[in-house]
């Protein structure tokens, strides 16, 4: 079954009449590929909900930016409000895949399917961003480090969508960047991600450092982060916050990259990102 | 389920299943073989077509999704009378073309660039193909030929 949805409503009723087995999609660039190798059942319903407008597009507030679950890579990687408050989801968005999956995948997509290598993993928790989850029960909002419990395994429950995610607007002083290390520099998925965000006023007041693929999950490394407050971001401060990050990370070996040399690859992605931020900041 | 969208300029109307793909509805059961299924995973781009003018891999695209929208191939590139457009002339002139495989992949998603971006830098070009494998021309041709035809339109 294919059931097509143009409102929130709609969803929450077809999920509610269909169970627990109903997979929800949107531009399907996962779920379409899960259900052809198996890894989703074919068997189970699915609801379309690619074409809910009032999930879709960016917003300012005077506290947060609202991003609906259904803004694509592409709204994301040319939206003006995020290009100036938020350029890390922007250089993320800009690395998933090629044009044709920007065009079509999502970020409620990308952050529902939950993969260790999700790119808009890394920013959403860099970022403190809070998950809004509606069902027909209500509604509830959850930190992004609360949503991602493990691979591919989510907090969000039966009947419930992911209709919008709320970014704080950043600090004044604050410099943010998404890096990637992949084979080749397009087309491909992190062997490590990392969104990094410095806060600048004559020293770093603030830092935050969060991967994807190093783990089950994004993670953030608490200790490199406290380690750069009061620093000018000194050679020698990088190189201790890079040693804690690679000591935080567990990876492991796959197709892509073995887990050593992923470990390998923290610290100098920590180097590149805050030598970056120095030379504009400091 | 039935389905009703616009193919080609063609409004085209059939029953299919939940998981057949926009690719399996183009090539199967409509017949038009232009566009090619490569690696089936949404990687390499041969099965490319334009959703309402937006390049998009139907090899992983539920047909249902595209109900009243409209899909063009390949096969709308040309004109009626089977002149080609800029972009195809250019292909061939610039020899663009070996095994060819990738071809229609690639002139979809360069006619939407095109269509949306008359003017594009080269590293636009390289940004727009990147989701578009080409295994044997070094892409070198590719773009001499975009940018050919971006100088013939402008010309």
């Amino acid at each position: 079954m294919f059931r097509a949805v143009t409102t929130v409503d709609a969803a929450l009723r077809a999920l509610d009449e269909l169970g627990p087995g109903a997979q929800v999609i949107a531009g399907g660039t996962d779920v379409m590929i899960q259900r052809m190798t198996g890894s989703l059942s074919k068997s189970e319903p699915l609801v379309h909900i690619g074409r809910i407008s009032e999930m879709r597009g960016v917003s300012l507030g005077s506290e947060s930016i609202t991003i609906g679950a259904l803004s694509t890579h592409r709204d994301i990687r040319t939206d003006p409000i995020l290009a100036a408050h938020l350029p890390s989801f922007v250089q993320a968005s800009s690395t998933v895949g090629g044009w044709q999956t920007q065009e079509v995948g999502t970020i409620g997509g990308n952050v529902c399917n939950a993969s260790p290598a999700a790119d808009l993993g890394a920013p959403l928790l860099m970022a403190q961003a809070t998950l809004v989850l509606v069902s027909s029960g209500g509604e509830r909002r959850l930190q992004a480090a609360d949503f991602f419990l493990g691979r591919r395994q989510t907090a969000l429950e039966f009947g419930e969508l992911l209709t919008a995610i709320e970014v704080p607007i950043p600090a004044p002083g604050s410099w943010e960047t998404y890096i990637k290390i992949g084979r080749r520099s397009a087309m491909e998925v992190a062997i490590v991600g990392l969104a990094a965000r410095f806060v600048v006023d004559g020293a770093v007041s603030a830092a935050r450092l969060a991967f994807c693929s190093v783990a089950p999950r994004p993670m953030r490394v608490p200790d490199a982060e406290v380690s750069l407050v009061g620093t000018m971001l000194e050679d020698e401060a990088i190189a201790a916050a890079g040693r804690l990050c690679a000591s935080a990370v567990s990876p492991i070996d796959d197709q892509r990259a073995t887990a050593s040399y992923r470990t390998s690859v923290v610290p100098r992605l920590v180097r590149q990102a805050a030598e970056a931020c120095r030379s504009e900041l400091v | 389920m039935q389905l009703e969208f616009t193919l080609n300029g063609m409004v085209r109307r059939l029953d299919v299943e939940p998981d057949e793909t926009l690719l399996d509805v183009v090539r199967e059961r409509l017949g038009l073989t232009g566009t090619k299924e490569g690696c089936d995973e949404g990687e390499c781009g041969a099965c490319t077509v334009l959703i309402d003018d937006r390049p998009v891999d139907s090899c992983i695209y539920p047909a249902l999704a595209v109900e009243g929208l409209a899909v063009r191939t390949v096969e709308a590139l040309s004109a009626p009378d089977g002149a080609l457009s800029h972009l195809q002339r250019a292909f061939v002139d610039r020899a663009a073309v070996q095994c060819g495989f990738c071809t229609p992949g690639l002139l979809m998603t360069l006619t939407a660039l095109l269509e949306s971006n008359q003017n594009p830098s080269s590293s636009e070009v390289d940004d727009a193909i990147a989701g578009n494998i080409c295994r044997c021309t070094g892409y070198s041709a590719i773009r001499e030929a975009v940018r050919r035809a971006v100088e013939e339109v402008s010309a």
